[in-house]
């Protein structure tokens, strides 16, 4: 069940080039909150009207530094709200509204290999999953950015997951897109086998549907879009969809996402 | 001192409290229920009904724009049939009023939706939007178009007994003439104000930032328009008011009442917090208890202009 608190930050640290960690502590909300569920946020008396939408990036356990119940939120600034959210202070208010969304299915016993792949700022529901997988499913992981500088978190995937990288300008790893390698990646396995997770930008996630649909391989996207509300009511999130449910060919992804198969997507 | 009472009277319809939830931001009423009992507001409006179900326009269908946002939805909703079968059922075990809002291309459609919902039980009014192109006259904005308005007001009225709420348009050069056709059309109440048309770029890319180009503004930039337009509907009609715009807190929401209207609606607002309406039913009671006044339809039309009469 949602809830709607007013907390104090925690800490909001500074990780890479305008990429940010900012820590709250609301154990009632992370109790059961799954990865890619996501929080509504708000600056109480900010200049911004509408809340913004967060995946959750860690959850109790998934940080060793973590305060007890705590969350953690990954974001990039790119705008007016995230410019607001980098300049709030360790015990500054926020309104949380939370948890939101289904977030990933996570089975408790993966028979499948688990496959991440992350584009930029899309690799914040990540750290989350990679704990609840546990350290028994060591994922396979890709991860993309423009330059090496927008690679958050990178050291910390690195001792966790299977990880190869990729960059546009080549500072770091491959040069080129992420689903380069993923493409190699699943010509050369057995795609019954694996279990693809995929959060980035939506060409992304578009190229990785395709793969997806090439090599028959099970994926799950973890969608982003602009929201008013979170929790269904505004219908500004919805996406094109075509499955059994979806009656007026758009989905929102807020209630039904943010995590779509990605055969489910008429994009 | 006995807590006040809250309860207004609006003609035909009471309810326990001034403050209802917008049409378009209350979806169904039930998507609420993780958040508070919808007893404890005086009503709520439904998203906007047609007669068959709509998909709504393409993405991206919102911005936020200085204190307030633009939406292009598109008027995406299940159908006044999937509503009566499948919504209302459900909302007939909360004490509040459930106020079905409506639109129609043609004054038939209209017709049709005052007609099924006549007959629906847990209906308590139906709210018309008038905020949409008239097929039947070349797309000519019914709520734009005093004579349009007049005529379906007047033929929804034959339509149905249940109280009938016309939602005005602030797209009009004078709401008094648009507030007067409503009135001489048979309307039991009048709402106001539905969202301004607006349109913002994205200098970027050199486009629309909304796929229809054009959206229609909410939110705390619209309030002192829509008190205005409130103030004005006052002075033209004799018919109870609600007023609609940019209402986050009791004080907004004690603008409306103090200029003329009888009940207010909150929209915007309970997508930033969704108990928003609720908040202010709380707001209201305090300031009443303040203020020492015991009811609070003592304030409606209560403003001091301080002009000699």
């Amino acid at each position: 069940m949602p809830q709607d608190l007013r907390l104090p930050v925690l800490r909001n640290v500074e990780l890479d080039q305008a990429s940010f960690l900012l820590e709250f502590s609301a154990p009632t909300m992370t109790a059961s909150m799954r990865p890619a569920q996501f929080f509504m946020i708000g600056i109480p008396g900010g200049e911004t009207l509408l809340r913004r939408p967060y995946s959750v990036c860690g959850l109790p356990g998934t940080f060793d530094d973590g305060a007890p119940g705590a969350a953690q939120l990954l974001y990039k600034v790119v705008g007016r709200g995230t410019a607001l959210l980098a300049a709030l202070k360790n015990g500054a208010a926020l309104d949380v509204l939370g948890p939101l969304g289904n977030g990933f299915a996570i089975p408790e016993q993966p028979a499948l290999h688990p496959v991440l792949v992350a584009g930029g700022i899309g690799v914040a529901p990540f750290p989350a999953l990679v704990a609840a997988l546990g350290p028994a499913h060591v994922p396979r992981m890709f991860y993309g950015a423009r330059t090496t500088g927008d690679l958050a978190l990178a050291r910390w995937f690195e001792r966790r997951t299977e990880l190869t990288l990729a960059t546009e300008d080549g500072s770091a790893g491959r040069r080129g897109r992420v689903t380069e390698p993923l493409e190699e990646f699943l010509a050369a396995s057995e795609p019954r086998l694996l279990h693809v997770y995929a959060c980035g930008p939506e060409p992304m996630l578009r190229a990785v549907a395709r793969l997806a649909a090439r090599f028959a391989v099970r994926t799950d996207l973890a969608l982003e879009a602009h929201m008013a509300c979170g929790f269904g009511v505004c219908l500004g999130c919805v996406v094109p969809t075509r499955r059994r449910g979806s009656e007026f060919g758009y989905e929102r992804v807020c209630i039904e996402g943010p995590v779509m198969p990605a055969e489910a997507l008429a994009w | 001192m006995v807590s006040p009472d809250l309860a207004v009277t609006l003609g035909p319809l009471t309810f326990k409290n001034p403050v209802l939830a917008a049409s378009g931001t209350f979806g169904y009423g039930a998507e609420f229920l993780s958040y508070f009992d919808l007893g404890a507001l005086g009503g709520f409006v439904t998203k906007g009904l047609s007669p068959a179900p709509r998909r709504g326009n393409p993405p991206p269908r919102i911005v936020e724009t200085p204190a307030g946002m633009l939406n292009t939805i598109g008027l995406q909703n299940v159908g006044v049939d999937a509503f009566v079968r499948e919504k209302l059922p459900g909302l007939r075990a909360y004490d509040t009023a459930v106020i079905a809002n409506v639109f129609g291309e043609t004054d038939a459609e209209y017709v049709e939706l005052c007609a099924k919902l006549d007959q629906a039980e847990g209906v308590h009014a139906i709210e018309l939007n008038v905020s949409c192109p008239n097929v039947d006259e070349g797309g000519m904005i019914y709520g734009t178009d005093p004579r349009a308005l007049e005529r379906v007001t007047r033929a929804c009225r034959r339509a149905t007994r249940l109280p009938l709420i016309v939602k005005l348009s602030p797209n009009v050069t004078d709401i008094r003439v648009t507030a007067r056709a409503a009135a001489a059309g048979g309307a039991d109440i009048l709402s106001l104000v539905n969202t301004f048309v607006g349109m913002a770029v994205d200098v970027e890319r050199r486009r629309p930032v909304l796929t229809k180009v054009s959206g229609g503004l909410s939110g705390p930039a619209i309030r002192p328009l829509a008190v205005w337009m409130t103030w004005q509907a006052r002075q033209a009609v004799a018919l109870p008011l609600i007023g609609i715009g940019g209402i986050v807190e009791a004080a907004d929401a004690l603008e409306f009442l103090l200029v003329g209207a009888s009940a207010v609606q909150v929209g915007t607002a309970n997508f930033v917090h969704p108990d928003a309406a609720v908040r202010v039913v709380r707001g209201l009671e305090s300031y009443l208890v303040r203020h020492g006044i015991p009811a609070v339809r003592d304030l409606v039309g209560k403003l001091d202009t301080g002009i000699p009469a």
